[in-house]
């Protein structure tokens, strides 16, 4: 299967640059697949899981937010950080999560903040638990 | 002529400088390297998002964007000032705060209320021995600024201008020019004026019809402030790469004018050690000459 060349870029770094069979990726509203002769796409980014799949192996990332850009079988995802789903731990995402909880009802502007901050601590939470 | 025991002793102090000064230079241009390589992964992010703004605008989106408009108002305007943390470099802290408070007095005769920011000590130190306020500092930036410290500061930025609180930001920093050239330099960040950087290349007008997901407008949304946030990082990582250059020049004129000295206080040392064995000797063969008459 032709495969597509896959470059994630932060704003620190040239996290990976990879050739890859499919990709799944996190925007706004939900993942998306993405094949070899895809047709070009510039879409928005939500919290989610970053999905590499090449020759039977699976490499994962959590983004937050971000761009994804399809143009001649190369996908380029722009975002503030990926970190490996590998290196998560939930027991320290929990915990933050719970402090988060504990801390009583957000009022006015941070009451969109915090709701952002719990839906990407459980989206990390459920890739951390994944790994195990 | 000066006693040869004192100039010995200055010789060798002389010479515990020069291992330090050639300790630190060298300290630099590790740490330069770094910083340059850091600076440049950053470009790649830069690249992207100016091709993304480029085929939102080739697919004939009109690039508006609150943040790309200048305002009227003149009620707010904050100035960031990035310094270094630490001295012995050169002109580099004094060049930057300079230029900063030259236009910190241009923004303070057309903007009612400027905010002034300063990141690193020796900022701090010299608008407070210039007797100006500074309403916030921060220390924890050191030669290697990571976008995850930056991006708070940018994030605070932007809820201010949107919310209108602020109306004008404007950045002093050391930019990287090249290796040999590096300037202080006051730039506007918001409003942000154009997207387009000023190495932006024309990508061949190679027309593709692009699927937004969700739409143009809601990417555009979100680039612009990503572009202000990247923006911001690099005036940071330009100034920690112009840091180590600075401080590695003056380190250098530091041991070179070190090496100098100890030549010359080894030259008047030996004259003065021969000029004291001259009289010495001067002084027996004068008592030499005394016993046998």
């Amino acid at each position: 299967m032709a495969g597509i060349n896959c470059v994630v870029v932060t704003p620190e770094e040239t996290a990976l640059e990879q050739e890859v069979d499919s990709i799944v990726v996190p925007l706004f509203d939900g993942s998306k697949g993405i094949q070899h002769n895809h047709a070009p796409m510039i879409g928005r980014l939500g919290a989610g899981e970053l999905k590499l799949s090449a020759a039977g192996s699976v490499q994962r990332f959590f983004l937050e937010g971000g761009f994804v850009q399809v143009l001649d079988n190369t996908v380029t995802v722009l975002t503030g950080q990926a970190v490996e789903a590998e290196t998560l731990n939930v027991d320290e995402i929990q915990s933050q999560l719970d402090e988060l909880n504990s801390k009583g009802p957000a009022v006015g502007d941070e009451q969109e903040l915090r709701a952002q901050q719990v839906s990407s601590l459980r989206v990390q939470r459920r890739l951390a638990r994944q790994n195990s | 002529m000066a006693n040869a025991r004192a100039l010995d002793k200055r010789r060798k102090s002389v010479r515990n400088i020069k291992k330090i000064t050639r300790t630190m230079e060298l300290i630099a241009t590790a740490r330069f390297k770094k910083a340059m390589d850091r600076a440049m992964a950053s470009t790649e992010y830069t690249r992207r998002i100016t091709q993304v703004v480029t085929d939102l605008a080739n697919s004939g989106t009109e690039v508006k964007h609150p943040l790309l408009e200048g305002r009227d108002s003149t009620e707010n305007a904050a100035l960031v000032v990035l310094s270094a943390n630490r001295g012995l470099c050169g002109g580099y802290n004094g060049n930057v705060v300079r230029t900063g408070q030259q236009r910190l007095d241009e923004l303070k005769d057309t903007y009612a209320n400027v905010k002034l920011v300063v990141s690193g000590k020796r900022g701090l130190a010299n608008f407070k021995f210039r007797g100006i306020e500074v309403h916030e500092g921060y220390l924890h930036f050191e030669d290697k600024p990571a976008f995850d410290e930056v991006e708070p500061i940018a994030n605070e930025f932007l809820a201010d201008f949107i919310s209108g609180k602020l109306d004008r930001l404007d950045v002093a920093y050391t930019k990287f020019i090249s290796s040999a050239k590096q300037q202080a330099v006051v730039e506007t960040l918001l409003p942000l004026g154009s997207l387009d950087d000023d190495d932006s290349e024309d990508t061949g007008g190679a027309n593709n019809d692009y699927e937004f997901m969700p739409s143009a407008e809601s990417i555009l949304e979100e680039v612009v402030p990503a572009s202000f946030r990247v923006k911001l990082f690099k005036c940071f990582l330009d100034a920690a790469v112009s840091e180590q250059i600075a401080r590695m020049v003056a380190m250098k004129n530091a041991t070179e004018n070190a090496e100098d000295m100890i030549k010359n206080l080894s030259m008047t040392y030996n004259r003065a050690r021969q000029a004291q064995i001259t009289n010495e000797i001067m002084e027996i063969i004068g008592g030499v000459e005394a016993l046998n008459n």
